[in-house]
C-alpha cells in the first residue's frame, strides 16, 4: 500500500495547504510542502524495490463502463514508473526546500497559494507517472498543464508573466488536443485504455492504425515538453519563479512527454515510422535550441533553451530505440537541471529580484561561493566531462546514435559541443571576469542562507553520483550495453572544446566580444529569435489570426447582425410613427377636436335661445305642448286608425 | 229649460284660454301677465264645469275647486313676487328682467 501514499501525500497536502494556507501561515505551507514531498520519496523508496522485483498493479475503483468495457482506475508500478516517481519526488522536495528560501520577500502575501500549487504540480505529475491507463495519464496531463500556468503567471502583478502564462496554457493546448485524439484513437484500435492490456495487444493490431494513433499521442508529447514547433512558450515561461522553472524543467513538466513516449514505447515502436518523426523533431529541436540558446543573455533562458535541446536528446534517442538511454538520461538530467536552476535562483535572489541579464553580474564567484561551485558543477554535468552525471548519459545517447547512423552520431557531438560552449559563456560571464554590478547594485551580492544552499550541494553531489549508476539502471531496465570508449572520447573533447572557447573568449577575451557580435549580427539575431519561430506564431498566426476575427466581427456582428437589427427597428420606428401620424393624429385627434368645435358652435348658437324673456319662456311651452300633445294625437290616430 | 250646448262651453273656454296666452306672451307688464294667467286657468275651470253640467258629473267641478285655490296661493305667491321685484329694482316690465339671458 506504501505505492499509494506516494500519490496521496502530495494531494492530502495540496488540500490541506490550499484551504488552510491562511492559518498555517506561508512559512509552516512551505515547511509542510516540503515534509510532504520528502515523505512522499521515502515511501517511494520501498515501492521502487518492490517493483523491481516484480512489477504490480494497484487497482482503486471502477471509474466509468463504456458499452461493455469498464475502466478501473489504478497505479501501474513497474522498474520505469517506480524509479521516474522517486526521482521526481526527491527533485521535488529539494526544490520545495529552496523555495522557502527564494519566496521568503513574498511571505506574508498569500504565499501560502504557491505551496498549495507546487503540490498540485507534483501530484499532476506522479500521476502521470504512475497511472495504469491512459485517461489517468491523461488528467495528470491536464494538471500538468495548469498548475504550469498558475505557477508560470504566479508574479501576477506583472503582464510579462500573465502572458506567458496564457501562452504555455494554448500552447500546451494544442499539444492537448493531439494526446486527447491519440487517445481516442487508441481506445478505437485496442479497446482499452489499460497500459498493461494495451501491451499485450500490439501485435494483434495493423502497424499504420498504430502509426497514426502514435503519432497523435507524440503530438502531445511534443507540446509538453516543447519541442519545435511548439516550443516558444518553454523560454518565455521563465517568467515565473526561479523553483517553478526548476520544477517545470528537471522533475514535472517537460519530462511527462519524454516519459509518456517511454511508458508506451511498446506501441511505439510498433509504429517504424513515427519513431522516425520522434527521432527528427528531437534531433531537430536539439540543435535548433543549442543554437538559439548561445546568443540569448537572460541567465534564465539559456538555461531553458538547454532543456529543450537535451529534451530533443533524449527524443532522439527515443526514436533511434534507445529507450532506457533516454529514461537515464532524464533522470540525470533532472538533477543537474534543477542544480544549474537553483544556482541561477540563488544569484537573481543576490541581487533582489530585479537584475537578469548576465552581462549585468560578473566577477561573483568570490561572493557566492556555494552558487558558483553549485553552477560549475551542473555545468560540467551538463556538458558531459567525466565523471559528471551528464557524462555517462549523454555518452550512452550519442553512442546508441552512432549505432543507428553516423549522420545522427555527429549532429549529437555537435550539440554537445554546442551546449558546453553556451552552459559556460553563461558560467563565465556571470560568475569570472569583471565585476560588472558594481555601480549598478547598491550592495555586494551575499551567499543565500542554507536553506537555500542545502538543496545545492545535495543536488550538486547527486549530479556527480547519479552517473555511477548507470550500470545499475540498466541492469534493472534489462538491456546491457557497453561503453564505447572512442565514442567517450570525442564527446568529452568536443565539450572541452566548447568550454575551452567559451574559457578563451569570455576570460581570456581573445576575440573582443562585441566586435564578434557586430560582425555576426545577422546570425545572432537569426539564434536570438530562435530562427523566427516565436516572431512568426506571434506577428504572424496571432496577429493574423486577431485581424481574422475583427474582420469576422466587423462583417458578421457589426454589418450583418447589427445591420439587420438596426434597419429593422429603423424601418419600424418609421412605420409606427406612419401609423401615429395617419391614424393618431389625422383620425382620432381631429375627430375629437371636431366634435369640440362643433359641441362649442353649437352652444354658442343655441343660447340665443335663452332670451331670459318671461314672455318667449311661455311661448315655448306653448309651443312644446302643442308640440307633444299633436305627437299623441297622431299616434293615438294611427294606433285607432 | 233650454240648455245651452256643450260645445258653448267649450267655445268660451277656448278663447279665453287662447286670451290668457296670448296676454301672457304678448303683454310686457307683470302684473298683467298675472292675470292672463287667471284667465288662462279660469277658462280651463269654464271648460271643466260646462262638462261636468252635460254629462250630469260632480268631478269636474271637485277639479275646478282645486284650480281656484291653487289659482289663489299662485296668485298670492306671484304678487309676493312681483312687489319682490319692484322693491328691489323699480321695474314692472318683463323686459327688464331678463338677468337669465344665455
Amino acid at each position: 500500500m506504501e505505492g499509494l501514499f506516494v500519490i496521496l501525500i502530495p494531494l492530502v497536502v495540496f488540500a490541506v495547504v490550499g484551504l488552510l494556507g491562511r492559518r498555517i501561515g506561508d512559512l509552516g505551507s512551505g515547511i509542510l510542502t516540503t515534509l510532504g514531498g520528502f515523505l512522499s520519496f521515502l515511501f517511494s523508496i520501498p515501492t521502487t524495490i518492490r517493483a523491481i522485483e516484480e512489477p504490480f498493479q494497484i487497482k482503486l475503483y471502477e471509474f466509468i463502463t463504456v458499452g461493455d468495457y469498464t475502466l478501473k482506475v489504478g497505479l501501474y508500478f513497474d522498474e520505469l514508473s517506480s524509479i521516474t516517481a522517486s526521482v521526481v519526488t526527491l527533485v521535488a522536495s529539494l526544490i520545495f526546500l529552496y523555495s522557502i528560501g527564494y519566496m521568503e520577500h513574498y511571505f506574508g502575501r498569500w504565499a501560502y497559494k504557491f505551496y498549495a500549487y507546487l503540490n498540485l504540480f507534483l501530484f499532476s505529475m506522479l500521476l502521470i507517472v504512475l497511472s495504469d491507463n491512459l485517461l489517468g495519464i491523461f488528467f495528470g496531463w491536464e494538471g500538468v498543464g495548469l498548475a504550469s500556468y498558475l505557477l508560470i503567471g504566479y508574479y501576477h502583478e506583472q503582464k510579462k508573466a500573465t502572458d506567458s502564462a496564457l501562452e504555455a496554457f494554448v500552447m500546451n493546448r494544442v499539444g492537448d488536443w493531439f494526446f486527447l485524439f491519440g487517445i481516442i484513437s487508441v481506445f478505437l484500435i485496442f479497446g482499452t485504455l489499460d497500459i498493461v492490456e494495451i501491451f499485450g495487444k500490439v501485435g494483434e493490431v495493423e502497424s499504420h492504425l498504430i502509426g497514426l494513433s502514435t503519432l497523435l499521442l507524440f503530438g502531445g508529447a511534443v507540446g509538453k515538453s516543447g519541442q519545435v514547433p511548439l516550443h516558444t512558450w518553454l523560454p518565455n515561461a521563465m517568467a515565473g519563479p526561479t523553483p517553478v522553472s526548476a520544477l517545470l524543467h528537471a522533475a514535472t513538466m517537460v519530462a511527462a512527454g519524454v516519459y509518456m513516449v517511454a511508458r508506451l514505447y511498446p506501441v511505439f515502436e510498433a509504429a517504424p515510422e513515427t519513431l522516425k518523426v520522434v527521432a527528427l523533431v528531437g534531433g531537430i529541436t536539439a540543435l535548433f535550441a543549442a543554437l538559439a540558446a548561445t546568443s540569448h543573455t537572460d541567465i534564465k533562458k539559456i538555461i531553458a533553451f538547454s532543456t529543450m535541446s537535451q529534451l530533443g536528446y533524449m527524443y532522439l534517442g527515443l526514436g533511434l530505440g534507445d529507450r532506457e538511454g533516454a529514461m537515464f538520461h532524464l533522470t540525470t538530467h533532472a538533477f543537474f537541471k534543477a542544480l544549474l536552476f537553483l544556482s541561477a535562483g540563488s544569484v537573481i535572489v543576490a541581487f533582489h529580484h530585479k537584475v537578469y541579464d548576465i552581462y549585468r553580474f560578473g566577477g561573483l564567484k568570490g561572493y557566492m561561493p556555494v552558487s558558483h561551485a553549485s553552477f560549475v558543477v551542473g555545468a560540467l554535468a551538463l556538458a558531459g566531462i567525466f565523471p559528471f552525471s551528464g557524462f555517462w548519459s549523454k555518452d550512452r545517447l550519442i553512442g546508441s546514435y552512432f549505432e543507428v547512423s553516423f549522420v545522427w552520431g555527429v549532429i549529437g557531438v555537435l550539440v554537445g559541443f554546442i551546449t558546453a560552449y553556451y552552459i559556460f559563456r553563461e558560467g563565465f560571464v556571470v560568475f569570472w571576469g569583471k565585476e560588472r554590478w558594481r555601480g549598478v547594485a547598491g550592495e555586494e551580492p551575499r551567499e543565500v542562507g542554507g536553506v537555500m544552499s542545502v538543496p545545492m550541494v545535495v543536488l550538486g553531489v547527486m549530479s556527480v553520483l547519479v552517473g555511477f549508476l548507470e550500470g545499475w539502471y540498466m541492469g534493472v531496465m534489462g538491456v546491457r550495453k557497453e561503453l564505447h570508449i572512442e565514442v567517450a572520447v570525442i564527446s568529452v573533447l568536443a565539450g572541452l572544446m566548447g568550454i575551452g572557447v567559451a574559457y578563451l573568449v569570455y576570460v581570456r577575451g581573445v576575440v573582443d566580444v562585441g566586435k564578434a557580435y557586430e560582425s555576426l549580427r545577422g546570425l545572432h539575431t537569426t539564434f536570438r529569435e530562435q530562427f523566427f519561430t516565436e516572431k512568426l506564431y506571434h506577428k504572424v498566426l496571432a496577429w493574423g489570426y486577431l485581424r481574422s476575427s475583427r474582420f469576422a466581427y466587423n462583417l458578421g456582428d457589426r454589418t450583418v447582425i447589427d445591420g439587420t437589427i438596426n434597419l429593422t427597428y429603423r424601418s419600424l420606428l418609421k412605420v409606427f410613427k406612419l401609423v401615429w401620424k395617419a391614424f393618431d393624429i389625422k383620425s382620432i385627434d381631429i375627430l375629437i377636436h371636431t366634435l369640440a368645435i362643433g359641441m362649442f358652435r353649437g352652444g354658442r348658437v343655441l343660447r340665443n335661445l335663452q332670451t331670459g324673456l318671461l314672455n318667449n319662456y311661455v311661448m315655448f311651452l306653448l309651443m312644446g305642448v302643442v308640440l307633444i300633445l299633436g305627437i299623441m294625437l297622431y299616434a293615438l290616430d294611427r294606433v285607432k286608425g | 229649460m233650454k240648455t245651452i250646448p256643450v260645445e258653448a262651453y267649450f267655445a268660451v273656454s277656448m278663447i279665453l284660454f287662447g286670451l290668457g296666452i296670448l296676454g301672457l306672451i304678448a303683454r310686457r307688464n307683470l302684473i298683467t301677465v298675472l292675470m292672463s294667467l287667471e284667465l288662462a286657468l279660469n277658462a280651463v275651470n269654464v271648460a271643466f264645469v260646462g262638462a261636468d253640467a252635460h254629462m250630469g258629473l260632480v268631478e269636474g267641478q271637485i277639479f275646478a275647486l282645486f284650480i281656484i285655490a291653487l289659482a289663489a296661493v299662485e296668485a298670492a305667491v306671484g304678487l309676493g313676487i312681483i312687489i319682490a321685484i319692484f322693491r328691489y329694482r323699480y321695474v314692472e316690465s318683463t323686459d327688464e328682467i331678463t338677468d337669465m339671458r344665455g
